[in-house]
């Protein structure tokens, strides 16, 4: 065959090619697009996304053991944060003003448990603006025994760990829970651009075992909701609820809130009233 | 919900509504199955959901969209997921009595070409896909991929090669397309 029979020939297949697949493509019956079930199904994932970096972080947290009780909290606060708000307030520019080597702890919710005290705590620190202040950030985190959930550059590839730039310009938070005589446990963690973008009543919530095994019921219930949002009530699978009054963060506009179920019982829902 | 929240929902079912058919083509192709590829689709979207303010703002969003697409269909292979890559004996794209009107001639001509397609492995499906039936460029098959322009040309070529190798195709491609 001459060069230029084959060329056609070879030219002519790919068309054909093109032509068949067009024709196999008509082939599938193009329904109605099912919007309602793909925002469903998106809005559940949104909500999964928390469930998977909260899963990755019980991991982390048996590295991070008791060390994350001993850290020492800026700006004096003594874990409800304000008076680490009062420092920030005024337009921070050192990035030890704006708390990026060391956190501001918020203290969401406390209790008893098996007659020991609980409390959850967040820990926010602030957005890098270089890479450098990232780099640092990343170290200090490490030495806690923390890694920031950082995104991938896919967005369907999440919890994935990059490179430290990516925290540049980005809070980072960590969930965690103390309870009396037992080791510190990382609940979730975060990392975003614009930390607690929710209004009315949106909500994020998560629901998880309280106690360190993974045999516990999800009794715990973290979460959080719009600046605006008065309480919380958390319905349990036994039909009882919990009312809460959500708790400003700083560093989020949103509040969060924490609900524990008693030992029978676990998560059903939970809503913003009042 | 808040407005704001709101109006991002409406801008991504406007999205949905729109890139659903041309998506859902290409799915079919990949997938070779009406099931397989309304699934595929709709979880590529939900992923697209999540990441909806990033991708709206992005220059390219079909291309974004499209990469996701092809990430979630290797990621089923890899994990070996159920799937179906042949046209079932049921499905009414390989009849089993041959005939010569025009109309059964296509169902054979797509009964070939998605049963050969199916005996691709993934990566020279996705390949041939894209560059025949997307009509994308090779730097742009190369990017939905996630793959260097080289792995594209082998995989397409590969690809090609094969389907021209199988028989009933290849009678199908010689004789030129009846429409």
């Amino acid at each position: 065959m001459r060069g230029e029979d084959r060329e056609r020939n070879h030219e002519m297949t790919q068309t054909d090619i093109s032509l068949l697949l067009a024709d196999a493509a008509d082939e599938v019956e193009i329904g109605t697009a099912p919007v309602q079930s793909v925002l469903r199904g998106g809005r559940r994932r949104k909500a999964r996304r928390w469930a998977v970096a909260t899963a990755t972080t019980l991991v982390l947290a048996v590295s991070a053991g008791g060390t994350l009780a001993v850290t020492g909290l800026p700006g004096g606060a003594t874990g409800n944060g304000h008076a680490a708000a009062a420092s920030t307030a005024s337009a921070p520019t050192t990035p030890d003003e704006r708390h990026v080597y060391t956190p501001l702890r918020t203290q969401i919710g406390a209790g008893t448990e098996l007659g020991q005290r609980w409390k959850v705590t967040i820990e926010v620190w602030g957005a890098p603006r270089t890479k450098a202040e990232a780099t640092r950030q990343v170290a200090a985190m490490a030495l806690l025994g923390l890694r920031p959930a950082i995104y991938g550059k896919d967005a369907d590839r999440v919890g994935t760990y990059g490179n430290a730039s990516e925290l540049i310009g980005k809070t980072s938070h960590f969930v965690v829970r103390d309870w009396q005589g037992h080791p510190e446990k990382v609940l979730m963690f975060g990392t975003d651009a614009s930390p607690g973008d929710l209004t009315g009543t949106d909500m994020e919530v998560a629901s998880l075992p309280f106690a360190d095994g993974q045999k516990d019921l999800p009794r715990l219930v973290v979460g959080q909701v719009a600046g605006t949002a008065p309480k919380v009530e958390c319905t349990w699978h036994d039909g009882t609820s919990t009312v809460v009054v959500p708790r400003t963060v700083t560093g989020f506009r949103t509040k969060w809130f924490v609900c524990l179920a008693s030992e029978n019982t676990y998560y059903k829902s939970a809503k913003v009233i009042g | 919900m808040g407005e704001r929240k709101k109006a991002r929902d409406m801008e991504f079912q406007s999205f949905v509504v729109g890139r659903w058919p041309r998506l859902l083509r290409t799915a079919f192709l990949l997938t070779g199955e009406q099931h397989a590829a309304e699934d595929l689709v709709q979880s590529t979207l939900e992923q697209v959901y999540v990441a909806w303010r990033k991708i709206a703002a992005a220059d390219e969003s079909d291309a974004y969209v499209r990469r996701m697409m092809i990430n979630a269909h290797a990621r089923r292979h890899r994990r070996r997921l159920k799937e179906f890559l042949a046209p079932r004996d049921d499905s009414g794209l390989v009849p089993e009595v041959a005939d010569t009107g025009d109309r059964i001639s296509q169902a054979d001509d797509r009964g070939a070409l998605l049963a050969a397609l199916a005996q691709l492995p993934p990566r020279q499906r996705e390949a041939v896909v894209l560059r025949y039936w997307e009509d994308l460029t090779e730097t742009q098959t190369a990017e939905a991929m996630g793959c260097s322009v080289g792995a594209v040309k082998s995989n397409a070529a590969k690809g090609i090669a094969k389907l021209r190798a199988i028989p009933g195709l290849a009678e199908t491609v010689t004789h030129g397309r009846r429409l």
